[in-house]
């Protein structure tokens, strides 16, 4: 695909946001889980992470999320990228993420059998299926969840102390 | 009811039109799409009535395909569906009996004697979740002891032998489907009914596992235990090819990953953990 077309696109979806009426949290979902062949960026998705802290940022985040994460399979993008982002948030974004999402859990184990060949007979179901699978098994596994959680905030706040040891 | 954000009238019509796309004769497999649709619509409103409903106005009995296709989802929705959906369940046995009595003899597909065993076997799965309502649909070990809290054998016998019943069904169940194969067409329709099949003799097996372990563990009394070990080892050894015939089905590594056993038994009195998920 050419970069022209994914110009396109992204002009497409500034003009959607506006004309859909999408707040800026949820636009902000929206381009990070975007039809664009490339990732979430780490700014967006810690971005968002910071956001779940705020209640209200957070329903619109888990109303956009999904939105995304019931597309079709046409857009298995935005179901990757949906599940690569809430990836993200469960390790550091808010308490309410986990809870949300372990209420809501049936959304992404019934997504470990998504299934979308493309026209060139590539199977981009696999992608969304073995993530699907990776998320489930965090969810279903406490320990590790808060263990994974712990690390990352200590990450977070050492590097964030790094040039001010007080 | 529902966290997500959900509007209940849409969801309704939505899920009419989800069981007619599921079951539409064409000779496929049920789209997974609208599957999920229904399974998503039961944990969204704690309820199943308004797909056993929605299956009963189709006029699916009069196709052999339809039908077939709509065991298949009646399988799915059992397995990954709100608990509830096993308890409403239930009530529909006359229903499913109506299914299997409408086809003819062998169909002119050939899905008469499939749709039949399909039936009994959903029957007897339906009479152990009766019984047995800690299991879920899917039979999950680690649900399972989320909500007993423990790792008890003391129920131990009993529920493994009927376990055992039902996995036996499953092989022979299984072993039908691939004698139906033909070579003429693609059988995607019929391969995709060994996808809930797979996961179900899987965990099952997993179970029948941990749950001997600790009955050995416990009673020590390896004589007693003795009838159950020598059912267990063949019924891993039947497992084995099973799940070696499906590995050679590219439609069906496609859409799940078949479990590869090893080529002995597991040790039953090894304190080893359940085999890991595939």
């Amino acid at each position: 695909m050419s970069s022209l077309q994914h110009m396109g696109k992204s002009t497409l979806r500034v003009v959607k946001n506006y004309t859909k009426g999408y707040s800026d949290v949820q636009s902000k979902v929206r381009d990070a889980t975007s039809n664009d062949p490339w990732g979430p960026s780490g700014t967006q998705m810690n971005e968002l992470a910071q956001m779940t802290y705020n209640q209200n940022d957070f329903v619109e985040i888990m109303e956009m999320l999904d939105k995304r994460l019931n597309d079709k399979g046409k857009n298995w993008r935005h179901v990757f990228k949906s599940l690569t982002v809430l990836d993200y948030l469960l390790h550091a974004g808010s308490e309410n993420v986990v809870i949300y999402f372990r209420d809501n859990l049936y959304i992404i184990k019934t997504l470990k059998e998504f299934q979308f060949v493309d026209e060139y007979g590539k199977d981009q179901g696999a992608n969304v299926r073995q993530k699907a699978k990776d998320i489930t098994n965090l969810l279903m596994d406490e320990s590790r969840l808060r263990e994974e959680r712990r690390t990352r905030a200590s990450m977070r706040d050492r590097l964030s102390r790094g040039g001010n040891p007080d | 009811f529902p966290t997500r954000p959900v509007d209940r009238d849409k969801a309704e019509t939505e899920l009419s039109l989800n069981i007619k796309k599921a079951t539409s004769p064409e000779e496929t497999a049920p789209k997974q799409k609208h599957v999920r649709k229904c399974i998503v619509y039961t944990w969204d409103y704690h309820s199943s009535v308004s797909i056993w409903t929605g299956l009963r106005v189709q006029p699916i009995l009069s196709d052999e395909v339809q039908t077939f296709k709509a065991l298949i989802m009646v399988h799915k929705i059992l397995q990954e569906g709100h608990p509830v959906t096993l308890k409403e369940g239930q009530n529909q046995t006359g229903w499913l009996e109506t299914c299997a009595r409408t086809v003819g003899n062998d169909g002119q597909r050939g899905y008469g004697q499939l749709i039949r065993t399909y039936v009994s076997f959903i029957l007897s799965k339906l009479r152990f979740h009766r019984h047995r309502p800690e299991f879920n649909g899917l039979f999950e070990y680690e649900e399972y002891i989320s909500l007993k809290n423990i790792d008890d054998p003391n129920e131990g016998y009993e529920t493994i032998s009927d376990l055992m019943n039902l996995q036996d069904q499953i092989d022979s169940f299984q072993k039908l489907i691939f004698a139906h194969f033909r070579n003429s067409n693609n059988n995607e329709c019929r391969i995709s009914s060994l996808v809930p099949l797979v996961k179900e003799s899987y965990n099952i097996y997993r179970f029948i596992t941990s749950m001997l372990r600790a009955l050995f563990r416990r009673t020590g009394d390896a004589e007693a235990l003795e009838p159950l070990k020598q059912r267990y080892n063949s019924q891993h050894y039947a497992l084995r090819k099973f799940y070696y015939e499906c590995s050679n089905l590219k439609y069906l590594t496609g859409l799940i990953n078949v479990p590869k056993l090893g080529q002995d038994p597991p040790n039953l009195t090894d304190n080893g953990a359940a085999p890991e998920l595939p």
